[in-house]
């Protein structure tokens, strides 16, 4: 009996023993088998072989570049305009908010103007020059060259001045292309353009409120520029002399340009409506003196 | 019968020539701003203003007749013309677009808006080239 209860006690005491270890050896397996999921090294040269890693990387570096360029979108934004492309916007809004007071929304004849200054200009040998002619209809704005877009020029004329002096479309082709090289040297933007507006221009205000008296103290110096400041007797006599040296290679275009200064000497002496003219383009009796050939004593 | 078959001919006639307009393609509007015109003229009337990138789809109708120089155009609900030198294939580079919080700051109201588009219809444009 007892030898009996002796061997039931060993057996179940073995068979507690296996079921433990059966136990243990389950739970180190289970484990191994996280190990292996989680252990990078062990599946690592699988996901070299398969490029997998790399293209990891790739990605992370392409969302860091897209990341980057978003936030430069998004400030960019808030950029004041390239001075290039100032120019041109601000003289388009100069004539959008005078539009009244120039008059140019106006029905006209087509004085075939386009034909007439592109052929001038192609027959001195200047092409590419992309141009904007704007009629304006009233005395008080005689003539003006605006800066455009891309280098192009906005051109300005009066159709009352037109009539007064029955200009003929050669005529104000060259006055146009007088215009042309006053703007050519710049004289326009330098005496126009603003501290602020160099400071600004191309920059970010991005975080902050943009600073609009830039933009009216362009207006306000446009408008100074165009009917009080004009142009220096030194800018006149430049202007002049490029005119005449430019001209002299065709006789037929220098003769009709000195006969349009005798033209403007002798009707602005007398007309007093035009009496600003000779304050901003100073003046057509110098400029006669300027290119006239010189007395020759024998 | 001879009526009713006359007035039903009529009737289908009418209905295909109404019909038989066409869209040509969408363009993109290229000035600042622009008008879509009541007529193929630079100064009749303006139907609407649209700025520049402004979707507009070319139409052709064999009731309207336009110049060479002109597009008969839909923009919305109205239909108009625009110059087709304002008009571009590919979406173009504005500069409201470029630099729309510093163009958003002006503040343009109706009138200059207006204004702007008129600026473009009074422009005489042109550009030398080699002869």
């Amino acid at each position: 009996m007892i030898n009996t209860f002796r061997v039931n006690l060993a057996f179940s005491s073995f068979l507690l023993l296996l079921s433990f270890g059966a136990y243990a050896q389950a739970q180190k397996l289970q484990e191994e088998k996280e190990l292996e999921v989680v252990n990078f090294k062990s599946i690592k040269k699988v996901l070299e072989k398969d490029g997998l890693s790399q293209a990891a990387e790739q990605k992370k570096v392409q969302v860091a570049v897209m990341k980057k360029e978003q936030v430069n979108l998004d400030q960019g934004r808030y950029n004041y305009p390239s001075e290039d492309e100032l120019w041109g916007f601000m003289s388009e809004y100069w004539l959008v908010k005078n539009a009244q007071i120039l008059g140019w929304d106006f029905e006209k004849p087509d004085y075939g103007l386009e034909s007439s200054f592109r052929s001038t200009l192609q027959t001195l040998g200047f092409v590419q020059k992309k141009f904007k002619i704007l009629l304006v209809n009233t005395p008080t704005l005689v003539r003006a060259s605006l800066p455009g877009n891309d280098g192009e020029m906005i051109l300005l004329l009066s159709v009352p001045f037109i009539r007064s002096l029955d200009l003929s479309k050669l005529e104000i082709s060259l006055m146009f292309l007088e215009d042309y090289f006053r703007l050519e040297a710049g004289y326009f933007k330098n005496q126009v353009a603003s501290e602020k507006m160099k400071k600004l221009a191309g920059t970010s205000f991005y975080g902050q409120k943009p600073d609009l008296t830039m933009v009216e103290e362009l207006m306000k110096n446009y408008h100074k520029q165009i009917y009080e400041k004009g142009f220096t007797f030194q800018q006149q006599f430049e202007v002049t002399k490029k005119m005449d040296s430019f001209l002299k290679s065709n006789p037929e275009l220098w003769n009709v340009y000195f006969r349009l200064l005798g033209k403007l000497q002798s009707f602005l002496k007398v007309n007093v409506q035009y009496k600003d003219y000779l304050k901003l383009f100073p003046s057509p009796e110098m400029q006669l003196k300027w290119i006239s050939p010189e007395d020759k004593v024998l | 019968m001879q009526y009713l078959f006359l007035l039903f001919s009529l009737l289908s006639f009418a209905e295909t020539t109404s019909t038989d307009e066409k869209v040509v393609g969408v363009f993109y509007m290229k000035p600042l701003f622009g008008h879509v015109h009541q007529t193929s003229v630079g100064t009749s009337p303006s139907l609407t203003t649209i700025q520049c990138a402004h979707p507009v789809k070319v139409l052709e109708s064999s009731k309207v007749s336009v110049s060479a120089e002109w597009a008969y155009v839909q923009v919305a609900d109205y239909r108009g013309f625009i110059l087709k030198d304002y008009l571009s294939e590919r979406k173009p580079d504005c500069f409201q677009g470029k630099y729309p919080k510093f163009f958003d700051t002006l503040n343009l109201d109706l009138q200059e808006l207006y204004y702007w588009g008129r600026l473009y219809d009074q422009y005489i444009q042109g550009e030398s080239r080699v002869q």
